[in-house]
């Protein structure tokens, strides 16, 4: 795994990534027709409009029981019209791109807007919507997945399922898969923006089944993000994917059950960022703190907890899975501050919270895809890095419970959160002794963030193949964090 | 006020494409596409929040050439868009292993009666919108009289209706269209720092099935405010008793367990058990294709094969996976009529229902927690470790006591299934996977 450092890294060739094009080359809408389709759509009333086009090109190629078992390829075009009146959302989308369709769907976006009044939307002025593509590229990519020959890609497969396969004898099964995507966006609306996003997004994934004495165990890794095919000779390599998924699967066989109970938790670097993600970024979603379900709405600039917590969401970091040139609203992506210190700083803004909460845009307004409105959510979010080494951090812990691989989790909006961990480590006396099986821990948010005792300076990014889900909308996501402690939380084993 | 499109073109459409990949050279070639329709609504404090209307079309594509195999999909449904994926999937089959188990199913002729399916209500596309708003404002609002009740997450609306239109070189094909209908609301309790929450729908093929606005906010409701003020617990292993809810993600996780898929790949631990008795005598698992008017029937699969009952547990011995037609011919048993195409998915899967109420299975607990929510997922096939963040009610002498939170539950699937001490006869199909109250002799309940 790498550094949130080495992630930084400045981009050595901004503009080798794949080029934006013209709307009109894939969605063969001219300009004037998309202001009358604005105009159409705020027809009824209704205080703004915007047109959200996408193509996407993905593919996919799997490897199991020793072949290429199958590749697929799927596009998907499609747009999606959406207006708002006050605090109310219309909404329609199509996959048919005739003008007849596309006005039927703006009428339909448009009939939220009961008001019947005039707009009182800003209209651009005529001739206003000049295309422009985002000012910065955050996917400095050198070989374009889209561009490279399929074979090139079944070969990064077979190395992954090959490196699993050949790790270990207990090791019985092995899949492997690679998945690309290249995301055409553009998004005009009745404010004057226009903007288009080109976004890659690639993934390789191994999985794998270990097996002795009847017992059967499996193992994971995988990594990827808005990058190239370099990506797999110069940070990960599909190697390092197959062997690392079926180690985690082979030292398993070995692990014994979870304890049970509430004790000291040591979370490793990386990986554990999925903790933050549940625990505080959810709830940080302006959405659920203006409609006041979250247990943080009347907590902004009020301290929640330890001193040692500072966690941002930064859609803007270079290559990553969560990154973004621009949001799904149209607006320039910031490195948001949500917790200061312990103090809640900062809410992550979508279009319709800022307005009715008048306050600014953070662009963190994300959707799935053309048939969803945007929702306030997190890119990569992680906690800053602190000041003990991750050795002080374990010796500090007499019986404790290491959390080294976490699967994921989930929250809800009193603050009651979980993850699963796939494998951990007991701490003993100091140090990590027995290999740990897969257990739920659970707690609530604020008294976990009191309980945040150490932070190590080892702040590191997680796999880089995490899906966040929210209202039935999934969109990549990637965590981090450094080595921390908490001192205590309920590990959900047997034992 | 339907938006609902007649499918005749797109039959003609799918045949198109099938005859045109075997010009392009494809061995055997499966088209499906989907037609459909939505209407959803939320409102929330006594508002509508948003309102969506659209109609959507999607292709599906399965290319084999030399028992090589392509799949694409698409929903961009124009003629030279669609064809020009036949001709790459064609090419890109190339690219793939020759594998022997790959190919279509053989034709099996259709003698299931559709219309006896009752898959579509014809008054779902005949409601305006002003009923279905009016139907979820009216579910909110009564929710929002009890005093009890602090927030709202909204009332939704929801209606579908789809075409699926599924044709293969083999002579395949199939046409059947369906809708669906939902009512939910969810429910904040409690103040900010102590807040609890919980929601309910009722989801229907038919409108006339669906639970009224005011049953909808009475359950939701119930279920809200019984857990306000919850305690901790101390870690202790105990009986626990899971509600109909609870049964159903456990009988999802038991589906993910004997799903042909994982069984090939060695990815469940009941690989290698069919025939052996898994649990106790008193569970019995089906599959049913066939359930009219449930949300799980369908009249084909995604493989052009009959639906049908499968038994996958019979008094405790497992029986049968659930298989599509690769995974059949990979584990040389049945297919089940679980396609999904690359996958396999529960039709209605669930678990047959005993006699005893809900009552008399907290009556007979000394001690032990009746689960009511879970968070998480903790939930591994291969080992069949269960590890879910929980909430329930703790029962002493026989009686709910109080509400408890911030604890896990944890077992291990092949154990629950022996450890089955009752199971309940209160089953109700609210999504395709349901089962009855259902009484685990022991799990670990982990809390201070």
């Amino acid at each position: 795994m790498k550094s949130a450092a080495e992630q930084v890294k400045p981009m050595t060739s901004p503009r080798t990534g794949p080029k934006p094009m013209p709307y009109e080359d894939h969605f063969k809408i001219s300009r004037d027709d998309l202001e009358k389709i604005l105009e159409t759509a705020l027809s009824r009333g209704g205080d703004f409009a915007e047109i959200f086009l996408e193509y996407q090109l993905y593919e996919f190629i799997n490897m199991e029981d020793d072949i290429i078992k199958e590749t697929a390829e799927t596009v998907s075009l499609g747009m999606g019209i959406r207006v708002l009146s006050g605090d109310q959302t219309g909404y329609g989308y199509t996959s048919d791109l005739s003008l007849d369709s596309i006005r039927k769907t703006a009428l339909t976006a448009g009939s939220v807007a009961v008001s019947g009044g005039r707009s009182r939307a800003k209209r651009p002025a005529a001739g206003s919507l000049e295309p422009g593509g985002p000012c910065h590229n955050l996917y400095p990519v050198l070989r374009p997945s889209h561009a490279a020959s399929m074979q090139a890609k079944i070969r990064l497969v077979r190395e992954a399922y090959l490196a699993a396969q050949h790790f270990d004898p207990g090791i019985k099964k092995v899949k492997a898969s690679y998945q690309g995507s290249l995301k055409h966006i553009s998004i005009v609306n009745s404010e004057g923006v226009n903007v288009r996003d080109v976004r890659p997004q690639i993934r390789l994934v191994c999985a794998a089944i270990a097996e002795k004495g009847g017992e059967r165990e499996s193992g994971y890794c995988g990594g990827g993000g808005r990058v190239g095919l370099e990506y797999f000779r110069t940070r990960l390599t599909p190697r390092q994917i197959g062997e690392e998924a079926a180690r985690e699967a082979v030292n398993l066989l070995e692990a014994i059950d979870a304890p049970a109970g509430e004790m000291p938790i040591v979370l490793s670097p990386g990986h554990s960022g999925v903790l933050i993600h549940e625990a505080v970024g959810h709830l940080l979603e302006a959405d659920f703190n203006r409609k006041k379900t979250s247990i943080f709405w009347n907590k902004m600039g009020k301290k929640v907890g330890s001193e040692k917590v500072t966690i941002y969401d930064d859609p803007t970091i270079p290559s990553s899975r969560g990154s973004y040139n621009v949001d799904d609203e149209g607006t320039r992506p910031r490195k948001t501050l949500l917790v200061e210190k312990g103090v809640v700083k900062g809410w992550l803004q979508d279009r319709l919270s800022a307005r009715l909460m008048k306050l600014p845009l953070t662009g963190h307004g994300r959707r799935q895809d053309y048939a969803c409105w945007p929702l306030p959510r997190m890119s990569n979010t992680y906690i800053e890095k602190g000041e003990y080494a991750a050795e002080e951090i374990i010796q500090s812990v007499k019986k404790g419970f290491y959390v080294d691989r976490l699967q994921g989790g989930q929250v809800e909006d009193s603050g009651k959160f979980t993850f699963s961990v796939s494998s951990g480590f007991l701490i003993e006396d100091g140090k990590l002794t027995a290999p740990v099986k897969q257990a739920t821990l659970i707690g609530s948010n604020v008294d976990v963030l009191k309980k945040i005792e150490m932070v190590g300076g080892d702040l590191e990014f997680g796999l880089q193949t995490g899906t966040c889900s929210k209202e039935g909308q999934d969109v990549p996501v990637n965590d981090g964090c450094p080595t921390m402690k908490i001192s205590r939380m309920t590990v959900g084993g047997r034992e | 006020m339907s938006g609902f499109r007649p499918t005749g073109g797109l039959m003609d459409l799918a045949e198109s494409l099938v005859d045109f990949g075997k010009a392009c050279g494809a061995d055997e070639v499966e088209v499906s596409i989907v037609d459909g329709y939505e209407f959803n609504v939320d409102v929330r404090l006594g508002k509508i929040e948003d309102l969506v209307e659209a109609g959507s079309r999607a292709m599906g594509l399965r290319i084999i050439k030399d028992k090589k195999t392509a799949f694409a999909s698409s929903s961009d449904m124009s003629r030279a868009t669609l064809r020009r994926l036949v001709r790459r999937a064609v090419r890109r089959a190339e690219l793939a292993n020759p594998d022997p188990f790959s190919g279509l199913a053989p034709l099996t002729p259709l003698t299931i009666d559709i219309p006896s399916l009752e898959l579509y209500d014809p008054e779902v596309p005949r409601l305006d919108s002003k009923t279905k708003i009016a139907l979820a404002l009216e579910s909110e609002r009564i929710a929002l009289r009890d005093a009890r009740i602090t927030n709202s997450y909204g009332a939704g609306f929801v209606t579908h209706e789809a075409s699926t239109i599924l044709v293969n070189s083999n002579g395949f094909r199939g046409e059947y269209d369906q809708t669906y209908c939902g009512l939910s609301l969810g429910l904040q309790a409690g103040g900010t720092d102590d807040r609890v929450e919980d929601f309910w729908s009722s989801s229907k093929r038919f409108f006339k099935d669906l639970a009224t606005p005011k049953e909808v906010a009475d359950k939701a409701v119930a279920r809200t405010v019984r857990q306000l003020n919850p305690r901790k617990i101390k870690t202790q292993k105990v009986p626990v008793i899971f509600d109909p809810t609870m049964t159903s993600w456990l009988l999802g996780f038991l589906f993910s367990c004997v799903a042909g898929t994982a069984i090939y790949q060695k990815a469940s631990f009941l690989a290698d058990k069919l025939g052996e008795r898994i649990g106790d005598e008193k569970v019995t698992v089906v599959d049913g294709g066939l359930l009219p008017r449930e949300l799980g029937t369908r009249p084909f699969d995604a493989d052009g094969l009959p639906s049908r009952k499968t038994l996958v547990m019979d008094k405790g011995i497992l029986t049968h996976y659930l298989c599509n037609t690769y995974a059949a011919r990979k584990l040389n048993c049945e297919a089940t009529g679980n396609s999904s195409g690359a996958g396999v998915s529960p039709n209605n899967f669930y678990l047959e229902p005993g006699t005893a109420s809900a009552e008399d299975i907290i009556r007979s607990t000394e001690k032990g927690l009746l689960l009511i929510r879970a968070l998480g997922h903790g939930l591994n096939p291969v080992t069949g470790d269960i590890s879910r963040g929980a909430f329930g009610m703790w029962i002493e002498g026989g009686e709910i006591a109080y509400p408890v939170s911030e604890i896990t539950v944890s077992g291990n699937l092949g154990e629950v299934l022996r450890d089955i001490e009752t199971v309940g006869r209160d089953i109700e199909f609210l999504s395709p996977v349901a089962g009855p109250t259902v009484k685990i002799r022991e799990m670990t309940v982990a809390g201070t």
